[in-house]
């Protein structure tokens, strides 16, 4: 059977000799439905409906004999409408219109019934109620089904080019799988560096790779990839259009340094800058220049000015030499047309409260930090210090900002509490406290825990391994979390935690730390005016949501715009690299072709009809989510002039916001239209069980 | 008050063959499958936990590693390979060391160099008694009690019996006051439960709760060879060490070839079983856990030799042997029973009458004791 261009397929009869044939079939959904809703009368009563020219029923419809069921009667029967009752059409919707296409018949002359999960779920404890309930809402279906017109998919024009914003480890793995696809990337890094949060890694697990070596090889490849263009300084001023044809600005800031800059030129400059700021490298743990180079082997090698704390005083241009420092370059604003974005935007660390946990205290710190300590090339040079004092004891604290309790945690500013485990922390806090044993085997290692979550693959060897090398646990519980204080003249260490240990039958314990860690949880980063620019829609953790967790994971309801890694929740950076590269096949599939198919459930206007009235127009552009689908365009009438709305195809979300708005009912949603409706409305009103 | 933690124990306890003791992640599958842990006293992760912490006084005032009979399946069971059953192990032994108020048990457990010197030392002393002071030698036969007049043997016996009672005694007593946290028991009651100490102590009976019953078998035996065998040598010494060959059918000779017999067999299946590393309880083996069977088997062995060569009626030999015999044995029991394994003898029932006496009281703390008010 041919599944090709659409063209070959039967589009229905069109009332006249004999009217609509419609197939129904209803789903036991291998008793799901059958236990509880009389599957059998509602077959008798649906048979008796005008139109319907076969009723039948099966134990399950969306498996292959269910469909050939569909497939044969379409073709033996002559039917040109089908209705299947089944389960929620989010799940088999899209499956039963593909049998249509594959019985040779327009796909959209389908109709979904769900009696599952309205029905048969719902009513359990009252089968006759359900099983009237399903066949007024089967009646209903065929109805409408009567009413269906044949479909085309839309067709619009992409560019093969594709936006990934953010340069960290998941925009570079999604850039370089995009551009192995033969697609132009433009990877754009707000900040002057490229290497996202993984540059400030040491160790990661489960491999313990460098981060910054597995960051050079990214880096390597991508900035030598013809496809991909690489930006720093850059931030997305606006953005228009939909998929397939999204029109961005990006404004890209001054790195101030010319790109011929010699190392000697940098650090002289470097050195003669005399303006200081808290290095956000090690998350305050140091102070840097204005013009500041944050790692010897950041990308790219080039130091860069920070413009809110340079003066412009000239002293690094003049100690670098001519030509090297650019203090007066302006900034510059691009324009990009590109057919996919993919959002790489990260993370934000969680950062403690004053007081939490003794955050402020000397001798408090953010996993984050300690990680930052640890590297050789860090605040501290690798060495264990506070305040210039050894460190004897550290002790770790787990969730910290994460896996909080409502009630008993205060709430952010956005009145939220991050009830969300961070996924990340059990496996980092293990493997720093392994860093630790390993190369300090003298310091004491204690570890406070609600739960080990070590749940990757290699992860609890981490958990195993620090256990055997002598790092001692302790558990707690939301409500009776452990107490960092100062230990006022304890010889053994300046801070002291004590806990209530669920390990030890709730006994308090209490051990001596010079250094406390916090496992600071992963917070949704502030992504400013993208969030507003491109509707994205958040979850109730604030992070980016996609479509559907299972079906649809890196897609989101905004058509064209896809999620690599972080922003989208907690992830390690094996997941964000599958996330990133998920998110590349996603969107280079969608640009293979040239131009994209899009569902015809959109608004079409009846231009005899319309008056054009400015409703739908401005209903449109302030309730739907879609931007601009309505414009009123004039129309030419024996030589008057009148406008009359005019719909995007491609923009179009198909809310029907418009269709509410409009008095001449000029403006309708292909697939919902109003004789459809009003149709569904008679049946469910009239049919009897 | 809270508990400070001491991370440095763990070092320690290294010494007494808690070497796994980190490795325990606290899941708890070692006290869920140990037949033998109840409510009010729950083990062996208890007494890790305590282990892990440094918690020593905790793990002082607990009875329940003296509760644990090493059956081994919580070592079988742990997911982290902790060998639980062998913690339990090292935990008897450091409270040994721990209730021994004269320090020489922990120096004899963590040093061999303490534990060969001592038993050397008495072995010497020993030598040097029967060098200076033997009676007269009769050579054309067997003249033992001659040679060591028993009534001068005897004396030893009960010399030696009340020093080594004296400190096994005052340990328990050590013991006693850490378990029921210094509480004053009722005299009633206290000698009300005292049957329990005698049947824990002869049957060691808590045991058949393991699944080897043939472990509990053999070690039943072990006990009745060993009690035959010290009531026969320190009690009814004047019956049994004598010059005349009596009758195969004589009790003394009947009970001596039953105690040694079962001597020999116990301790060379042990000693077998501990180098194939057969059994949960055999596969670690400390130096202690040797020369305790090592010294339980020359003693028997020796000990046939004296027998068998008085039958010979070979003089010299076993005047020579005997002497032997007694270096082996007295050192044995000097170093074992107050400060080292045979502690367990005693330390065993106590803990369980300990534990009964002090369930009862706190089940029933008005009836028995004045109001505090
Ligand atoms: S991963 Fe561990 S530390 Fe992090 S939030 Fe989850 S349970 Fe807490
Ligand atoms: S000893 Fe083993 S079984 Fe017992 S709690 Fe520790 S890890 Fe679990
Ligand atoms: S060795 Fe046996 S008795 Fe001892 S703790 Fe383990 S399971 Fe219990």
């Amino acid at each position: 059977m041919s599944r090709k261009g659409s063209g070959e397929l039967r589009s229905g009869g069109s009332g006249g000799n004999g009217g609509p044939r419609v197939g129904v079939y209803i789903c036991h959904c291998g008793g799901n439905i059958s236990d509880v809703v009389a599957v059998e009368h509602v077959v008798e009563a649906v048979r008796k409906l005008p139109c319907v020219v076969i009723a039948r029923r099966h134990m399950f419809m969306c498996s292959d004999p269910g469909q050939n069921l569909v497939l044969e009667d379409v073709v033996n029967e002559k039917l040109d409408r089908v209705v299947v009752a089944a389960c929620s059409p989010t799940l088999h919707e899209l499956t039963f219109r593909d049998t249509l296409r594959r019985a040779g018949l327009n796909p959209y002359l389908y109709e979904h019934a769900n009696i599952r999960e309205q029905v048969s779920w719902a009513s359990k404890s009252d089968p006759e109620g359900a099983t009237d309930k399903a066949i007024r809402l089967v009646a209903a279906a065929v109805a409408k089904a009567c009413r269906l017109r044949p479909l085309e998919p839309l067709r619009v024009g992409a560019s093969r080019r594709v936006a990934v914003i953010g340069g960290g480890i998941a925009g570079l793995r999604s850039a370089l799988d995009l551009a192995s696809q033969g697609l132009a990337v433009a990877l754009l890094e707000r900040s002057p560096f490229f290497g996202g949060r993984a540059a400030q890694l040491d160790q990661v697990f489960p491999t313990s790779d460098r981060a910054s070596d597995l960051l050079a090889e990214l880096m390597a490849k991508a900035s030598v990839d013809p496809n991909i263009s690489l930006y720093t300084g850059a931030e997305v001023a606006s953005t228009s259009g939909y998929i397939g044809n999204f029109h961005m600005k990006v404004t890209l800031h001054p790195r101030g340094v010319r790109e011929g800059i010699t190392p000697d030129q940098a650090r002289a400059a470097i050195e003669a800058c005399p303006e200081t700021a808290a290095s956000e490298f090690d998350y305050g743990l140091a102070r840097r220049k204005a013009i500041y180079q944050p790692c010897p082997d950041c990308h790219p090698p080039l130091p860069a000015i920070d413009w809110e704390t340079c003066t412009r005083c000239g002293k690094c241009a003049e100690a670098a030499g001519e030509g090297a420092i650019a203090l007066e370059a302006p900034a510059r604003e691009i324009d990009l047309d590109v057919g996919a974005i993919v959002l790489a935007t990260g993370f934000d660390p969680y950062e403690p409260r004053t007081g939490e946990y003794g955050y402020g205290e000397h001798g408090v710190v953010t996993l984050p930090q300690f990680i930052r300590m640890l590297n050789e090339r860090g605040p501290t040079a690798g060495r264990l210090t506070v305040d210039g004092r050894p460190v004897r004891n550290i002790a770790f604290i787990h969730c910290v900002g994460s896996r909080q309790v409502d009630g008993i945690h205060a709430p952010g500013p956005d009145g939220k509490v991050n009830d969300y485990c961070s996924r990340v922390c059990c496996t980092a806090t293990l493997q720093a406290a392994k860093e630790v044993r390993d190369r300090f085997p003298d310091v004491n290692v204690f570890d406070f825990y609600q739960d080990i979550r070590t749940y990757g693959r290699g992860h609890e060897t981490y958990y195993e391994d620090t256990s055997k090398q002598g790092v001692l646990f302790f558990r707690w519980t939301a409500d009776a979390p452990p107490v960092v204080e100062a230990a006022t003249g304890d010889p053994d260490a300046a801070l002291v935690v004590k806990v209530k240990d669920t390990l030890t039958w709730g006994e308090e314990v209490e051990v001596p730390a010079d250094l406390v860690v916090l496992s600071t949880g992963i917070m949704p980063r502030d992504i400013g005016s993208l969030v507003e620019m491109l509707k994205l829609p958040r979850g109730a953790d604030r992070f980016l949501q996609e479509v559907h967790p299972k079906l649809r994971p890196v897609e989101l309801a905004v058509g064209g715009v896809f999620l690599a890694g972080t922003c989208q929740g907690p992830m390690d950076i094996t997941e964000s690299a599958a996330a990133a590269s998920a998110a590349a096949v996603k969107a280079s599939a969608l640009l293979a072709k040239g131009h994209i198919e899009l569902d015809p459930f959109v608004a079409g206007v009846d231009e005899a009809l319309c008056t054009g009235g400015v409703g739908c127009n401005s209903v449109c552009v302030e309730e739907c989510g879609a931007q601009h689908a309505i414009s009123l365009v004039e129309r030419r009438e024996g030589g008057e002039t009148r406008l009359v709305a005019e719909v995007n195809r491609a923009v179009c979300g198909g809310c029907g916001m418009c269709v509410a708005v409009c008095p001449s009912r000029a403006i309708q949603v292909e697939g919902w239209r109003l004789d459809q409706f009003e149709s569904m409305v008679d049946a469910l009103l009239t049919v009897e069980g | 008050m809270s508990v400070r933690v001491n991370p440095d124990l763990r070092e320690e306890l290294m010494g007494f063959g808690g070497d796994d003791v980190s490795a325990c992640m606290n899941c708890g599958n070692c006290t869920a499958i140990c037949p033998l842990s109840k409510d009010s006293t729950v083990f062996p992760r208890k007494a890790i936990r305590y282990m892990q912490l440094g918690m020593k006084d905790h793990l002082f005032r607990s009875p329940e590693p003296w509760l644990c009979y090493y059956c081994g399946e919580c070592s079988d069971t742990c997911p982290r390979d902790a060998n639980p059953g062998e913690t339990m192990m090292a935990a008897r032994r450091y409270l040994t060391s721990l209730y021994d108020w004269t320090g020489l048990s922990k120096r004899l457990y963590l040093s061999a160099a303490w534990e060969l010197g001592l038993l050397l030392f008495v072995a010497l002393i020993v030598g040097a008694l029967f060098l200076f002071l033997h009676g007269p030698l009769v050579r054309d036969h067997v003249e033992l009690t001659t040679f060591a007049p028993t009534a001068w043997v005897e004396l030893g016996d009960w010399i030696l019996a009340a020093m080594l009672s004296f400190f096994l005694l005052t340990n328990a007593y050590r013991m006693s006051r850490a378990i029921l946290g210094g509480e004053k028991v009722p005299l009633s009651l206290g000698l009300r439960e005292f049957k329990t100490l005698l049947i824990h102590g002869v049957t060691q009976k808590r045991w058949q709760e393991c699944e080897s019953p043939t472990r509990w078998l053999k070690h039943l035996l072990l006990v009745t060879a060993y009690a035959t065998m010290l009531l026969m040598v320190v009690v009814f010494l004047r019956w049994f060490q004598t010059d005349e060959i009596r009758s195969i059918w004589h009790p003394t000779r009947l009970l001596g070839y039953y105690a040694t017999a079962i001597l020999l067999y116990v301790t060379a299946d042990a000693m077998i079983s501990r180098l194939r590393k057969r059994e949960q309880i055999h596969k670690h083996s400390d130096l202690t856990d040797w020369m305790f069977l090592i010294l339980l088997f020359l003693t028997t062995l020796t000990g046939i030799f004296v027998h068998a060569f008085r039958l010979a009626d070979w003089p010299m030999p076993t005047y020579i042997i005997y002497v032997i015999h007694l270096m082996i044995a007295v050192p044995m029991l000097v170093i074992e029973v107050p400060f080292g394994k045979w502690a367990h003898l005693l330390y065993r029932p106590l803990a369980v009458y300990l534990t009964t006496v002090r369930d009862k009281m706190k089940a029933a703390p008005a009836g028995t004791q004045a109001s505090a008010g």
